[in-house]
Parts: C-alpha cells; structure tokens; sequence
C-alpha cells in the first residue's frame, strides 16, 4: 500500500504550533516559510516572513571565514529551490558542533584507485557519481572524517559532500572556488563555505544563507548512495578514493556507529542536536529519497521503494514519481504531470512499450538525495511524505 | 578555594613554596614516586582514549606507523577545542595511536597536574608528616578535577559524550564543552593551592 501523505502549511503550522505550545520547538513556528504549493489554504496566510530581508541581527560571523564579493564564485543555478525557514532563523539555529573552521578538513587532494582494486567490504557504503563516462566512488568510511572532497570529474571541478549526522550525500559543480567545513551545524547538517566569497551554504538547501551569495541556489548534481559492491558491478571501471588523504585518521572506523549493519547513531531514534521541526511520522533515522522544487519538497521512503519500485506523489498540483533501481539500491525521482505508466520491466522499466534504466526514464529528472527522515523534515515540515 | 588568586603576589609565592615542601616530602618517598607515575601514565593514556586518539585495533594483529605527507603543516592545526592535528598513525597489534604532538603535551600537562594530586593525597593519607601536610587538607578531592578534561573530547560533528550517552545538545551544552578543559585545569590547580595552605613549612624540610 502506497499512502502520500502530503504534510502540507496548514499541517505544518499544526504541528508546529502544538509542538511549540508543549515548548519544543520555540521560534520554529515563524519560521516556517508559506510560499511552498503544497495545497494549503492561502487565506490562511497572515505572515510572509520570506517577504522581509535577512536581518543585521542574525548575521552569522565565524571567526576564519572571510567574505569576500569579488572572489572565485561556485556554480549557481537561476532558480532557487523551496526554503520552509526563514533565512533569520536559520542563522539563529546554527551551533558550533565543536570544531572550528576547517577543524574536520576536507579532502583537496583526493587520491583514487580502481575500485577492483580496493579491499574495502562489498557491503561498505559509497557515494558514486558518473559523468561523460568516467565514474567516481567516495567511501563513506573516508568522508565521515571529512565531509568534504573537492575534486574533479570529466574535467570538471567538483565538491562532494557528506553529513553523518544527516546521511545526506550531495555533489556540487564548485567551479573555480573549493569548499570547506564551517564546524557549525543547522539541524544538524553541514554548514560548508565556499572559500572564494565565504557565502555559508547549508548542505541539504544548497542555499547561500549568508555572505555575497545570499539566495543563490548551488549547482547540484546526483550522488548515488550504494555499497561497493554494487557500485563495483554496475561500474566495473570506476576509481574509488583512498586512504592517503593527508591526513592520517582511523579509516574504517566510524565514531557515529556503523551501516553493515546499521548501528549506534545512524540506527537509534535518538538525535544529537534539536531538529528545526519534529515529527513523529517515521522514525527519526529512517531513510528518506527527497527532492526539491522552487515550490516544495517531496520524500519517498526509501524502503518502501525498493519494495514496491515506484511510488508517487505530489508537491502541489505536480505529480512526481519514484522509481527504485535494484542493482543500486537506490531511486529516482522524475515530474510526470501526465501520469505516465511505468511498469518494472526486469530491473529497468517499462514506458511507453520501451525498455529503459531507473536513471533514464523519458522525464525531467529531479534532483534527489538520501537523508534521515528527521533531517528532512526538520528542514521541510510542509514536505509531501510519501510512505 | 583558589581565593589565593585574589591574594598578593608575596600569598601566592608562599603557597608555592609551601606546594614544593609537599611535592618533594612526596617524592623523596618511593610509594610517593609511584603513585605520582602511575598517575602521570595513567591518566594521559585515559585522557588518549578520552579525545580518541588511543583506541582498540581496526586492523587487530597489524604493526606499523604512517606519518602525514607535511607534519609540519598540520602540527598546529586545531581540530576541535583544545585538540589538534594528528600527525602519525602507530599501528600496535593490539591498538591504535594516532599521534598528535600538541594535543599529547596537553594530555602530558594536565597528567602532570593529576598525578600530582595523587601523589600528595596517597602520601599524606599513608604518611602525612612525610610532606608536612594536614590529613585535613588531602587533595584527594582534587582528583575528581580531573574528570572535566576527560569529558571534553570531540570528534567530527559533536561531543564524544554526547554520542556514547545519547544526550542532545543545546548551544549551551556545546559551549560548556568547550571551557572543560580549562575547568580541570583551574580546580587542579585550585586543589594543589588549597592543599597547599595545610603544609607546615616545619615539618618536612
């Protein structure tokens, strides 16, 4: 049984406002953002808080991070996504998670072999990323010491990204800047910088929220979360980066827990820092496929992808559809405001009487990335939630 | 406790030599030498496995040592509040030592502290007159300042405590993280002073 649950603004403010009565919450009622098409009730709407511009008061200065309007600018795209906070309050919800800037130091010289080549288990996680042909894996086991790797593939300068305490993998095309790690975290997440213009880009919204690129939205591009193992077989040819980062850390021990199996951290419902939003709709650390629009948010369990293979839903009057891909273990999300049938075919799918792969469906494929439910919907309470 | 501070410059000389008359009465003693190394190496190993550079072995049975590319580079690099950099990996069969020069000679400075406490307090409970000090006085107490430096380790996005327990942090929490360090250090200190004031400059010199 599919069941899309949209958590649209009227729900939102419900919950919200019931959570902040019991004195969860404090300033999050405000905060949520009603601009998203998620099908609430307009007249409702008395507050427009992405109406007023960022304030003084919550200027976000971190010692080390220098801002800088004329330095080397990361790609951005012309249209930004859906924020459900306003900017105000998310600089008010950044903390320190301990370290300070560049204390978790990324990785500016990454190292690759050929992944037939690396004695990391089959079932160990990895981000991979496949461009013009040459296909790229990032151990999680690397990244969760680094969060960041700035890198290029196909000739072209990127960053990769991870939040442990998030699970969220994401690329960005860095252009001629590199990123690096702030040590403050907003709902729990990653707070990178770029370090040409200091903008402060929280990882999941990939929105400047303070600094030169202040509403500019990051040029993304999808990191597939996989095991070795599968990424192994389906890119037989692909590198894998290695140990010899600089750095020296325990790789191959994780201070969170672990995945294979999952525990500590990534398997208990508790959080280390408060979410943004509360819900108890899923559990906390269960795994969501999310994507945005400039209107709204959607997630698909990911679970109950891989079960059914395609689920679908709605951000507003658009309808999105998720399809599971097997080999990888992981999903896409498409627009498909007609409705097209799509039936699994094998491990492809089948559309329109032609075969084709998970990642190639005939649609506008939408950006999408794992994450744990809390995360997501710390971020987006007004998400559509599809279960 | 630590008034002194607060006292002429002349108080805090003679709660210094006071401090010495202890310290040497303590280690002339050879239980007193001991259980001021026992201390030393004690706590520095606790305070390793604490800020987790010293743990068990990811590679049981493996013997060996990698040193960064550019030591020098990131010799002073901070990693968290009062942590830096490691600069070497010794692999040692049974466990692993990730080798960070700054964050060492901090975990040596605050042992020093510890195992100073300990040596005076074990001494003037065993033998009080040995190190002229008031049994009233033992800085056993002190030794509980040790505690704050062992709970202020770090590691990558939050407080190792913090993950072990499962509690959940505030802006609050995380900044009282930060100042633990020299919280122990300032009641160990505080400690040593206070002990200090119960040593009669006649009976161990």
């Amino acid at each position: 049984m599919n069941i899309s649950q949209p958590i649209d603004r009227r729900r939102a403010l419900a919950a919200i406002g019931a959570l902040s009565l019991a004195g969860c919450l404090g300033r999050a009622e405000e905060a949520v953002r009603t601009d998203n098409a998620s099908g609430g009730d307009d007249s409702e709407q008395t507050d427009e808080p992405e109406s007023e511009p960022p304030s003084d008061a919550t200027e976000l200065e971190i010692d080390g991070i220098t801002k800088d309007p004329d330095g080397d600018a990361p790609v951005v795209t012309g249209e930004a996504l859906h924020m459900a906070h306003a900017v105000d309050d998310l600089r008010e919800a950044a903390l320190s998670g301990g370290p300070g800037v560049d204390g978790i130091p990324a990785i500016d010289n990454p190292q690759f072999e050929p992944i037939a080549d690396s004695n990391l288990g089959a079932d160990k996680p990895v981000f991979g990323v496949v461009r013009d042909g040459e296909a790229k894996a990032y151990s999680q086991q690397v990244l969760v010491w680094h969060e960041i790797v700035n890198d290029e593939i196909a000739g072209d300068p990127i960053t990769v990204t991870y939040c442990p305490l998030t699970g969220t993998a994401q690329g960005f095309d860095r252009g001629e800047t590199t990123f690096g790690v702030s040590g403050q975290l907003i709902n729990s997440n990653l707070l990178m910088f770029d370090r040409g213009t200091g903008t402060l880009w929280p990882q999941m919204l990939a929105q400047g929220i303070e600094g030169p690129l202040l509403g500019e939205q990051l040029s993304e591009f999808r990191l597939v979360w996989t095991t070795v193992g599968r990424w192994r077989d389906r890119y037989p040819e692909s590198v894998i980066i290695t140990n010899d980062t600089g750095y020296q850390r325990r790789y191959g021990d994780d201070p969170y827990g672990g995945y294979a199996p999952r525990s500590g951290y990534y398997d208990t419902d508790g959080i280390m820092f408060d979410p943004l939003v509360e819900s108890d709709a899923a559990h906390p650390k269960s795994v969501v496929i999310g994507a945005r629009t400039p209107t709204g948010a959607i997630a698909f369990d990911k679970e109950r992808l891989l079960e059914e293979r395609i689920l679908s839903g709605t951000i507003g009057d658009e309808r999105y559809v998720a399809v599971a891909d097997p080999r990888l273990q992981t999903g896409y999300v498409y627009h498909d405001p007609d409705g097209t049938t799509i039936e699994p075919d094998g491990e492809n799918y089948l559309v329109d009487g032609e075969t084709v792969q998970p990642e190639s469906l005939p649609l506008d494929r939408t950006i999408a990335y794992d994450a744990m439910f809390f995360a997501w919907y710390g971020y987006y309470p007004d998400t559509t939630y599809v279960n | 406790m630590s008034t002194e501070t607060t006292e002429e410059p002349g108080v805090v000389r003679t709660h210094l030599s006071r401090l010495s008359i202890a310290l040497r009465g303590t280690l002339r003693r050879r239980d007193g030498r001991i259980a001021f190394v026992v201390g030393l190496i004690g706590y520095f190993l606790v305070y390793e496995v604490a800020v987790q550079n010293l743990d068990r072995s990811i590679n049981p049975g493996t013997l060996g040592v990698s040193v960064a590319d550019n030591p020098l580079d990131l010799v002073f690099r901070s990693t968290g509040p009062f942590q830096y950099e490691p600069i070497a990996f010794v692999q040692l069969y049974v466990v692993d030592y990730l080798f960070a020069p700054v964050t060492a000679a901090i975990g040596l400075g605050l042992a020093a502290l510890v195992a100073t406490n300990l040596a005076i307090a074990y001494v003037s409970w065993r033998a009080p007159k040995a190190c002229g000090i008031d049994r009233g006085r033992s800085s056993s107490a002190g030794l509980l300042a040790s505690l704050p430096a062992l709970l202020s380790g770090t590691v990558c996005c939050g407080p190792v405590l913090l993950l072990i327990v499962g509690i959940q942090a505030t802006a609050g929490l995380m900044a009282l993280f930060q100042w633990l360090l020299p919280i122990a250090v300032l009641l160990l200190v505080g400690s040593l002073f206070w002990v200090s004031k119960g040593v009669s400059v006649d009976a161990a010199v």
